[in-house]
């Protein structure tokens, strides 16, 4: 009973305040309350019996909504990060012009986001994805200037061109499922043994690849995350890139060995994550560095994907829903702090800065940690191959680049070296990067993940303890290096791939004025005369075959 | 074949609009119009009734005038396909009247103007002929119906009588013309073969033979030039970029899918023995190519109008991709009902969607004084209400849920892979995402704000938006016909089963 209250309140509550949001009036009333609405999902989360489910409609047909355990993990942190962002959006916008379509962007965006977590049959994952993107879209679109509308368009392109792949992705996937069901859950079940399974398999990686940030189609990752106001990034960081992890736990087989996809998903995978470090180590822009993080990032969580696929290793979902849901408490937390920091002066800087540097390394695996846990579940599905290596590799990458992050943190400071953040910003702040230490460690021993044995003495046994302490240290040794060398590391606009746009959009214009020609032609009486003899003639020829 | 009182409400949904047509005109200039709300509001009953009818017999409706039975007489019938058509075009109709209602009112000095009543006896033509296309159970009158939806669209896209409106009518009636003539050949051709066109009596009699080929191919032909189906849409752009807002919402909305809905008669109903799958193929590849070069067009046009009038041509290349796929399905003994299903809510989705557009570009010129995409500045400021309503007017066409647009999206998709034609699947979506690019385009543009001081050139009426935004909810919430216990597609109509080498 309680369960269904709460399943109705978290969906329900973002959706009705972003239905009051008709109202001119109450839409701006509405943004110091939006911390609330994320708190029934975060309910939710923690309070619901385990699979809880809940359907709306008929016989004929029903919208479900579920909460497994990797839904469940993620659905927690989102929350969290959502409502404590919705704390920090009041401050940061105090004074701004634009905060009616704020709110609307940021509700429906919630709302959506909700929704696709507990989506638990094809079509609402699909409408409510539709409804993320366009949200989302918008909140990007609220950043300031031209480099906010190019952001915008690149991210709802790149989206509605992931969601065309899904949607066919999705429409094989129904046709698969037994007994015309459309349950995420059954079309799963049937996939491995339908007769479209490559090809479905390869729409629905397209799609949620694209949606993850996976190489080369990451590039509008960090134009969104460094285009929008600092909340939305904290979200947008946080919560949105983990749809692609999110839909891969969703929809791909995990507990079938499944290596002729799972391989290539490691190698795209592995490859992204050191591509995103190297690309991030080259921005100076500190939103711009937690970008291509996220990029990396979320290639070595796809890359986790791929190894468990190759294995068919069923404990697959957790491990990786509790990876992200580390990655999603820290980002979003080091978002709101490059805002709080840029508002400190060099006097009250340490209690805020140091925060960011221990969940900011936390992040290549610092002992202690929740990224030291998250790695140490991530590790036996990776092996001690070739993956291994390279996840190693990526550890030590990932500090170097965190590091370099907070140096760039260090330059963009308050000129007034007495300026103290307001309380507005700091604490959101602060509580996040508590959040982002202790949420992990309590999912740690609430949860069992994967096959990994979990107690105080596997997490702090010494040989645990060095593993969380050798990439960082030797980050910190490169990094040394890459300060030394700085000045040749090549400039790359943010972005990277994305330059090859400009003169993808020449053809564009190209191709569009030799089909306006084709039309005018087309439209000239003779010709459209001479079309209609032809056409019936061919149809003749047609039925006659 | 139920015959009860009830039927008669066919006869009426034909013959209320026409009789509105001649009082209009008895009565004259100042009374038009008021002639023209009564009707559309009596009309709309009309329908209801039938649709309540439909659903609570869940049979087709047919009236036999005057007691002759065909091949002698006339018989009306309302199949699943046409109570869905007189429904959706009921809806736009009375909502395009709303927002008309101080467009085209009567001029206030009592001088008699001469677009005002035009506009409201062509609205009324139109509905009529288009209700007589959806229920007529013979090919001459379906000619007939044509004929009279042809002449009622020519007055509306020359309403305003300036030279370059008067020049796109007469092409518009030239080439319908030559649509016309064709297609009556072709009908010709079937009464001298098989001796009647009573549509269930041919679809009993036709054979697959040189004289039936002829007969579809021309009749098809003479239809696509009507429907302006690429590239055969010469007459379409500048006719419906030139009228004023609500008749180029009527035109683009209705008067296309009159034609089309004949193609699907013909194909669907009366010569399935005769279509081949190589035939539906090249319809879809007309329409495929009318999606890519329409959507690429609109892309490149600098007038909001233009811009929408080219995404009709595209949406138009989406009315023909299910015939592949009905026939595709059919020929393979599965069901097709889904196909069906996809089109017709395709259709009407767009009849709604397009109908909204249009007249949101209406609010939008007025307010502006012009319609140049480049500066959209301050339209959602002064008409925030109509914004709202293109962008879920677009949201439909681009296909996204809860929309129409989706819902046919997934029937068709499923569909084209089903039959194993994932090529028209690959066509839809990629229309899809061309489509989104001017709807965001549009929407980003109108969202800046205005100059300091900038102050919309005409106050527009808070109902016409209020109309607009119903037509495009309408649109938006259509895919929530799937939550309909009852499938009124598959009313009163035998699943095509062509399995091909049985008797």
């Amino acid at each position: 009973m309680m369960t269904t209250v709460l399943f109705i309140l978290a969906l329900g509550l973002p959706l009705g305040a972003l239905l009051a949001c008709t109202s001119p009036a109450l839409r701006r009333a509405l943004l110091p309350w939006l911390w609330l609405a994320p708190l029934p999902s975060l309910m939710l989360a923690v309070l619901a019996e385990p699979n809880a489910a809940w359907s709306l409609g008929n016989a004929q047909f029903a919208v479900h909504f579920a909460l497994d355990r990797p839904g469940r993990i993620l659905l927690g942190v989102a929350a969290l990060l959502w409502s404590v962002a919705g704390m920090y959006a009041v401050t940061w916008l105090h004074d701004q012009p634009k905060q009616g379509s704020f709110v609307v962007t940021w509700l429906m965006t919630l709302t959506g986001c909700v929704g696709v977590f507990l989506a638990a049959d094809l079509i609402s994952f699909y409408f409510l994805l539709a409804v993320l993107s366009v949200g989302a879209s918008g909140m990007v679109l609220q950043g300031k200037g031209e480099d906010a509308l190019r952001a915008s368009s690149i991210y709802l392109g790149l989206a509605l061109l992931a969601e065309s792949f899904l949607l066919a992705g999705l429409v094989l996937l129904a046709a698969a499922a037994p007994n015309d069901s459309l349950l995420i859950r059954d079309a799963v079940a049937a996939l491995p043994s339908s007769s479209n399974r490559e090809l479905t398999m390869t729409l629905l990686l397209i799609g949620l690849g694209i949606k993850a940030g996976l190489v080369p189609l990451h590039f509008w990752l960090p134009l969104a995350h460094g285009a929008a106001p600092m909340p939305s990034s904290a979200v947008l960081g946080g919560v949105i890139v983990k749809i692609g992890m999110l839909g891969m736990i969703r929809f791909l087989p995990l507990d079938v060995a499944a290596a002729d996809f799972g391989l290539p998903l490691a190698a795209i995978g592995l490859f992204g994550a050191l591509y995103g470090v190297a690309i991030g180590l080259t921005q100076h822009n500190p939103k711009h560095i937690l970008a291509y993080s996220s990029v990396s990032q979320m290639s070595f969580l796809a890359a986790v994907v791929g190894m468990g696929l190759t294995t068919g290793a069923a404990g697959t979902a957790v491990a990786v829903a509790f990876y992200a849901a580390h990655h999603l408490l820290v980002k979003g937390a080091l978002f709101l702090a490059v805002g709080v920091i840029a508002r400190t002066g060099r006097r009250h800087l340490l209690p805020m800065l140091l925060p960011a540097a221990v969940i900011a390394l936390g992040l290549g695996g610092l002992a202690l940690t929740g990224g030291a846990l998250t790695k140490y579940a991530a590790k036996d599905l990776l092996g001690d191959g070739l993956a291994g290596t390279v996840a190693m590799i990526s550890s030590v990458a990932t500090s170097l680049l965190m590091l370099h992050f907070l140096r760039t943190l260090l330059q963009n400071t308050h000129v007034d070296s007495n300026a103290r953040p307001p309380n507005g910003l700091a604490w959101p702040w602060l509580i996040m990067a508590l959040a982002s230490v202790v949420v992990p460690w309590t999912l740690y021993f609430v949860i069992p993940i994967n096959t990994m044995s979990q107690g105080w003495a596997q997490a702090l046994a010494p040989s645990a303890l060095w593993d969380g302490l050798w990439p960082v240290l030797l980050g910190v040794v490169f990094a040394i290096g890459v300060e030394r060398w700085r000045h040749r590391l090549p400039r790359i606009p943010t972005g990277d791939v994305a330059v090859v746009l400009h003169p993808l959009g020449r053809t564009n214009t190209a191709l569009g004025v030799l089909v306006e020609r084709l039309d005018s032609f087309a439209r000239r009486w003779v010709v459209a005369t001479m079309s209609l003899i032809t056409l019936a003639i061919l149809f003749v020829w047609g039925l006659a075959r | 074949m139920t015959e009860s009182p009830a039927s008669l409400l066919l006869v009426l949904a034909v013959l209320l609009p026409f009789t509105g047509v001649i009082i209009g005109l008895l009565l004259g200039g100042r009374h038009v119009r008021t002639v023209a709300l009564t009707t559309v509001a009596l009309g709309l009953a009309v329908i209801i009734g039938i649709v309540w009818h439909a659903l609570d017999t869940s049979t087709a409706m047919e009236y036999v005038l005057g007691g002759w039975s065909p091949p002698l007489g006339i018989r009306l019938r309302a199949d699943g396909l046409s109570v869905l058509m007189l429904l959706a075009v009921a809806v736009v109709i009375s909502l395009v009247s709303v927002y008309a209602h101080a467009d085209f009112a009567p001029h206030d000095s009592g001088k008699e103007t001469r677009a005002p009543p035009v506009f409201w006896l062509m609205l009324l033509a139109i509905w009529g002929s288009l209700n007589l296309v959806f229920v007529s159970g013979d090919l001459f009158t379906l000619y007939v119906a044509l004929e009279l939806l042809t002449f009622a669209g020519v007055p509306l896209v020359a309403l305003d009588g300036r030279g370059e409106t008067l020049r796109a009518a007469l092409r518009y009636l030239l080439f319908a013309l030559l649509g016309s003539l064709l297609y009556l050949l072709g009908a010709v051709l079937l009464y001298g073969a098989y001796g009647t066109l009573d549509i269930q009596l041919l679809a009993q009699m036709v054979r697959p033979e040189a004289l039936s080929w002829a007969a579809l191919a021309l009749m098809t032909v003479g239809l696509l030039a009507k429907t302006a189906l690429f590239p055969l849409h010469i007459w379409l752009p500048p006719a419906h970029a030139g009228a004023p807002a609500a008749a180029s919402a009527l035109l683009s909305a209705l008067v296309v899918k009159g034609s089309w809905f004949l193609v699907l008669r013909l194909w669907l109903d009366v010569m399935p023995n005769v279509v081949t799958l190589s035939a539906a193929q090249l319809l879809a590849a007309l329409g495929a190519v009318a999606i890519i070069v329409g959507n690429i067009v609109a892309l490149g046009q600098v007038r909001l109008k233009l811009l929408i009038a080219y995404s009709t041509v595209a949406q138009i290349g989406y009315l023909f991709l299910m015939f592949p796929l009905v026939f595709g399905l059919a020929f393979a003994g599965l069901d097709s009902t889904q196909a069906v299903a996809g089109g017709m809510l395709q259709t009407i989705s767009h009849a709604l969607a397009k109908a909204a557009m249009f007249l949101a570009a209406g609010l939008i010129y007025l307010t502006l004084g012009h319609d140049r995409i480049s500066d959209l500045r301050g339209v959602a400021q002064a008409l925030p209400m109509t914004v709202t309503a293109f962008a879920l007017a677009g949201a439909s066409l681009i296909g996204l849920p809860p929309s129409g647009g989706f819902l046919a999206k997934w029937l068709l998709l499923s569909a084209a892979l089903e039959s194993g034609q994932w090529w028209w699947g690959a066509v839809m979506l990629l229309g899809g995402l061309l489509t989104s690019v001017y709807v965001f385009i549009i929407v980003v543009r109108s969202l800046a704000p205005a100059e300091a001081g900038w102050m919309p050139k005409t106050c527009v009426p808070q109902y016409q938006q209020m109309a607009v935004l119903a037509l495009a909810l309408s649109a938006f919430l259509l895919g929530l016909a799937a939550l309909s216990p009852v499938d009124l597609v598959q009313l009163g109509r035998t699943p095509l089963s062509l399995l091909r080498g049985t008797p």
